[in-house]
């Protein structure tokens, strides 16, 4: 009962964290600003890769995942999170923490798998998507916010987790909610140096 | 004779007051604007910058995957007689290894490549440049700001739109110093270029730090073509290049020692 109650106390400072770095701490831009960028972006991969859209998702990916492991850094710095024992607790800090500090908004945590090592984002609100329609040939292929899942997979990685993230589902493609699949494969071990101990 | 003083004060009191009126019209304009902008949904600034930044080390990756491919292509060609497994086994490591070099490696690989193909990594962002450019016009004209009145504007008038409003809306402040001759030459002068304020390398390697950097500079030089373009200067007659430029004495120092002119020629007609 008292773990419990002091979990949820957690879980609600967690969020008013987020919060209180957002409004207090953070320099904004215009989302839309931020929308047109990527989506100039991703139309010159489309032109560089002649449509071949799985190569597109690949590049975002890949780009997303370079970012990732600077951007954790600055989230490490602003929120002063300690190591999370659980994807629980993981995935609280995702979605109430850093989608919140970095894009302002707050995805739904859903779908644990039994062993809570897996769980998917519910991304309602995609300030990378705003506005944005896809032409029916992309609208097979392309993972248009792919950019996210590089972003997780690299930020995730230097905080030792070693993680699959994938998007399962994209209202851009017809579907009825944005959904976003995290799976823990392993957890890094800490390195000692050689010589030592 | 006294009349006609009469009426010409008359008419300079009425104008001073229509001044007046249209001064605090427009400032409740300004505020307006004000309002609208920051009532619109934002995200960090942070995340904006480093998808900005990234840019460029991804030209460079989708460059080196380019010419990886049609050299791939040459390769199947001759292991078509030689050996197809080898291929094959070939093509399946491409495709396993989906993750680029990190971003520093690729720009220094941008540094390091020859010529042609640093020309073409630099088009690659010029092109995104432009897109965003084009993009941003149709954001800010339709921002109701009341700095814009595009029914008859000159070229210098688009020169003040992208140093006030397009600089500011980009990287959250103006242009320092806008120089013309009036003949469609300008130099647009921005010692605190934001994306790169926090660039440097170790002490002693300045010329080093300044080639890395040089590529940064190909994306403004996008943006202010394609907003050029979108207000009807394109294609053959704008020119635009950037080069580094000593900063003042009188600016409060920045983590870049330079600052950055863009040297835009339009030759309309």
């Amino acid at each position: 009962m008292s773990s419990k109650s002091s979990g949820s106390a957690q879980l609600r400072s967690l969020k008013i964290m987020g919060e209180d770095v957002w409004k207090n701490r953070t320099e904004k831009v215009n989302a839309e600003l931020f929308t047109l960028t990527y989506g100039s972006i991703v139309s010159q991969l489309c032109i560089d890769y002649q449509r071949d859209f799985q190569k597109v998702n690949k590049q975002l990916f890949s780009m997303g995942y370079n970012i990732g492991v600077r951007l954790i850094e600055d989230f490490l710095a602003k929120t002063a999170l300690p190591r999370c024992e659980n994807m629980v607790k993981t995935s609280e800090a995702i979605s109430k923490c850093a989608f919140k500090i970095f894009l302002n908004m707050t995805p739904q945590v859903t779908n644990f798998s039994p062993e809570k090592d897996a769980f998917s984002l519910i991304i309602d609100e995609n300030p990378l998507s705003d506005f944005v329609e896809l032409p029916m040939d992309a609208m097979k292929q392309l993972w248009y916010s792919n950019i996210l899942c590089g972003v997780l997979k690299g930020a995730l990685q230097m905080v030792q987790l070693e993680c699959d993230v994938w998007f399962i589902s994209d209202v851009l493609k017809g579907d009825a909610h944005t959904e976003l699949r995290i799976k823990l494969n392993k957890v890094l071990k800490d390195e000692i140096p050689i010589g030592e101990d | 004779m006294e009349r006609h003083t009469v009426a010409g004060v008359s008419a300079t009191v009425n104008s001073e007051r229509s001044d007046v009126d249209a001064m605090t019209e427009q400032q409740r304009i300004q505020q307006q604007l004000h309002v609208f902008q920051s009532s619109l949904p934002k995200v960090n600034e942070l995340a904006y910058q480093l998808l900005f930044n990234e840019i460029i080390p991804l030209s460079m990756a989708v460059e080196k995957k380019l010419l990886n491919k049609t050299n791939l292509q040459d390769d199947q060609k001759v292991a078509k007689q030689d050996d197809d497994k080898a291929t094959k086994d070939f093509e399946k490591l491409h495709i396993n290894a989906s993750l680029d070099a990190p971003s520093h490696k690729m720009c220094q690989e941008i540094s390091e490549s020859d010529q042609t193909k640093q020309e073409r990594v630099f088009e690659r962002v010029r092109n995104i440049g432009f897109q965003i450019g084009n993009k941003i016009t149709e954001l800010l004209v339709f921002s109701n700001n009341p700095n814009l009145r595009f029914k008859d504007m000159d070229l210098l008038a688009i020169m003040k739109f992208i140093c006030r409003d397009v600089w500011k809306q980009l990287f959250g402040k103006q242009i320092d110093n806008l120089k013309t001759n009036h003949r469609g030459t300008f130099y647009l002068f921005d010692y605190d270029y934001r994306p790169i304020q926090s660039f440097s390398l170790e002490s002693g390697s300045a010329e080093k730090e300044l080639a890395l950097v040089k590529p940064f500079l190909e994306l403004p030089i996008g943006i202010i073509m394609g907003v050029l373009s979108s207000l009807g200067y394109s294609g053959e007659e704008v020119q635009c290049m950037a080069t580094f430029v000593n900063r003042p004495d009188d600016r409060p120092k920045s983590t870049f020692h330079k600052g950055i002119s863009f040297h835009v020629q339009v030759n309309s007609q």
